[in-house]
């Protein structure tokens, strides 16, 4: 009955060689290579899978995948019924709303009635919004919402930020924090139940290796 | 938009033979293990009144039916749980029967996932509702029940995590925190993250004897374990008497010898706001969405009527224990039902043989398209059919049997060909 425990990794972005570092730290390396699905790693009770962040939470509720890092702000857009076990300490970020360095909204309430956003957060995007009575039209995008405002495709978007870099290059300023992410290991729910023991190993050993900055 | 006219509403599907005979295995089996216990199967309509199927089950699952409106101006909902149902028959209809009353269903259920994730909106329960008795005994049965029905389709490493309601909710409580803390709070738990647990526990100021409480509680997995946490703990609602039933309940299960397949999980929760007691889930290793799952609930009978009625039941899902059965290699029919084709130019000598073959307790079928023998043999190979047998000009000459595996032909009477068909099956 016993089979291996499936770790699914962000195959790129800033997640991706963070992740892989953290499970090295914790005695697992992770031998990726091209072309394969699963990829084997130096502790034979576990094997890996490479899925775009925003997929890895369905990976790991539907249990396609056991464990699983990404970020908070992904388990929470996707709903992702799962257990959050530890927090990486890497990969800290904030949900922000932003507008147009030169824009005349400067808060949630400057906001018009008719209001675009462009978001790769459509759920929490909805939720926040609501929260404040805001009738905003949410468009998902994919990757860019920073060049929606430039582009005339929405004054305001909800997107992720780590320096804020990006936003001030595209002269954009933050006017709320939706809230604030960090890299997670999540677990399926059943899974947890049967390799408690072997997960609770891992804990431990993510917790000493060095990468919680906590 | 041509395709239109061939497609089934988005969430609904077709049942193809293939799949309807795995399903009906998996009904089979269920229904066995729930009469095996006494259970009598009940039947309600599809569609009820709105008020009916909303009673108690909390807006998450209100928010999730399909209503529409009656001719008559009532609003009326296809049932999305079979629970609020039972609960509404045994108030109008069962009241004179003798508790404890066993019910249970094999129902299509409905809901309308808001969720971007396309669900099936319209699946498969089957469950049992135990009414009337709130003893361990009753829920030591209805979780052995669930264990054995389980086993009983032949999955490997059932397990079922019970948590319970109003201990969580008491120890919540006792917290003395605002809404929106507790709701971190049972995020938390939920999350099985322990460091943040405990930070949170830290920032929020709780005594140190309610920290360990939250801690012990969360990290117990064995319903015996509970008895220790006890004696500390009685300054917190009624958590004590919660944390004895549950000590109760799985004595009730050693008896049964079901204790090894049970496990406590504090952070465990349901959907549906009803239960009062204990709430379960059921789940296998090879698949990671749990099997389904049920609870105590001794208020909602009440809500229908004037009468407190305790109850407890569970329901599965059929989809569900189809994946799992799946995923575990497992065989999903019984040995697979000889057919025969029976053809003849003789039509009354065709009908004479196929009904006398159907007597036997095989499967006949008649030929009704008037083809050509070499027809018919490539037909029955296509169509998963064992034998065909052309009828002579009496039942009493031998026959041509064709055997479609062995792809050979021999003589034989009618009766011979049923001795050795009768013969290959024993």
């Amino acid at each position: 009955m016993k089979r291996r425990i499936r770790i699914a990794i962000p195959s790129k972005g800033r997640l991706s060689q963070p992740s892989i570092q953290a499970l090295q730290d914790a005695g697992i390396n992770v031998r990726r290579k091209e072309r394969t699905y699963v990829s084997e790693t130096s502790d034979s009770r576990f094997e890996a899978v490479f899925a775009r962040a925003f997929d890895v939470p369905i990976y790991i509720q539907y249990g396609a995948a056991d464990l699983g890092l990404t970020g908070h702000d992904v388990m929470l857009e996707r709903e992702a019924d799962v257990h959050e076990l530890l927090d990486l300490g890497f990969g800290k970020s904030r949900l922000v709303v932003a507008v147009p360095e030169n824009s005349a909204i400067n808060s949630i309430y400057d906001i018009p009635a008719v209001a675009r956003v462009a978001t790769e957060y459509p759920n929490l995007c909805r939720k926040y919004f609501d929260g404040f009575g805001k009738q905003v039209e949410i468009l998902v995008v994919r990757g860019t919402a920073e060049l929606a405002p430039r582009l005339g495709l929405a004054q305001i978007i909800v997107d992720i930020t780590e320096t804020g870099e990006t936003l001030r290059r595209n002269k954009l300023k933050v006017i709320a924090a939706i809230l604030d992410s960090s890299c997670r290991l999540a677990c399926n729910r059943i899974a947890y139940r049967v390799f408690e023991s072997e997960i609770n190993e891992l804990l431990d050993k993510l917790r000493s290796g060095g990468t919680l900055t906590k | 938009m041509t395709f239109i006219k061939l497609q089934t509403p988005r969430g609904t599907k077709d049942y193809l033979p293939p799949e309807v005979e795995q399903r009906r295995y998996v009904e089979q089996k269920l229904t066995e293990a729930f009469e095996s216990w006494g259970y009598q199967e009940i039947r309600s309509p599809a569609i009820e009144l709105v008020e009916v199927l909303s009673t108690g089950v909390g807006s998450e699952l209100i928010d999730s039916m399909f209503k529409f409106q009656d001719f008559d101006g009532k609003i009326v909902a296809l049932r999305a749980e079979m629970t609020a149902p039972v609960a509404r028959i045994v108030t109008a209809k069962m009241l004179e029967a003798p508790m404890p009353i066993r019910l249970f269903y094999i129902s299509n259920v409905f809901r309308y996932s808001q969720s971007y994730l396309e669900r099936e909106r319209e699946f498969w329960q089957a469950g049992v509702e135990l009414i009337g008795c709130n003893t361990p005994e009753a829920d030591g049965e209805v979780l052995s029940l669930l264990v054995s029905s389980l086993m009983k389709l032949g999955l490997e490493g059932v397990r079922i995590d019970i948590g319970h309601a109003g201990l969580l909710k008491d120890l919540l409580r006792a917290t003395g925190l605002e809404k929106e803390k507790k709701d971190v709070l049972q995020n938390l738990l939920g999350y099985r993250d322990e460091d943040r647990l405990e930070e949170f526990m830290d920032q929020n100021n709780f005594s140190p004897d309610l920290k360990e409480v939250f801690l012990r509680l969360s990290r117990c997995r064995r319903l015996e374990e509970l008895s220790s946490a006890l004696l500390k703990m009685s300054e917190y609602g009624r958590t004590d008497d919660y944390l004895r039933a549950l000590v109760e309940v799985n004595d009730a299960l050693a008896d049964y010898g079901a204790e090894n397949f049970v496990f406590f999980d504090f952070s465990l929760v349901r959907k549906i706001e009803y239960y009062t007691g204990i709430v379960f889930e059921a789940s296998v290793p090879n698949l990671g969405l749990p099997l389904g799952g049920g609870g105590r609930y001794d208020n909602l009978i009440e809500k229908f009527g004037k009468l407190k009625i305790p109850a407890t039941g569970f329901a599965l899902e059929i989809e569900k224990c189809l994946q799992a059965l799946t995923a575990q290699g497992c065989q999903l029919s019984e040995k697979p039902k000889v057919k025969v084709l029976v053809a003849s130019r003789f039509r009354d000598l065709a009908i004479k043989a196929a009904n006398s073959i159907r007597g036997a307790g095989i499967a006949a079928l008649l030929d009704i398209t008037r083809r050509s023998k070499k027809e018919i043999v490539r037909y029955a190979k296509c169509s998963g059919i064992d034998y065909v047998v052309f009828v002579d000009s009496s039942l009493k000459k031998p026959a041509a049997i064709y055997d479609i595996r062995l792809d050979t032909v021999k003589n034989m009477t009618i009766k011979g060909f049923l001795q050795s068909v009768e013969a290959d099956q024993k």
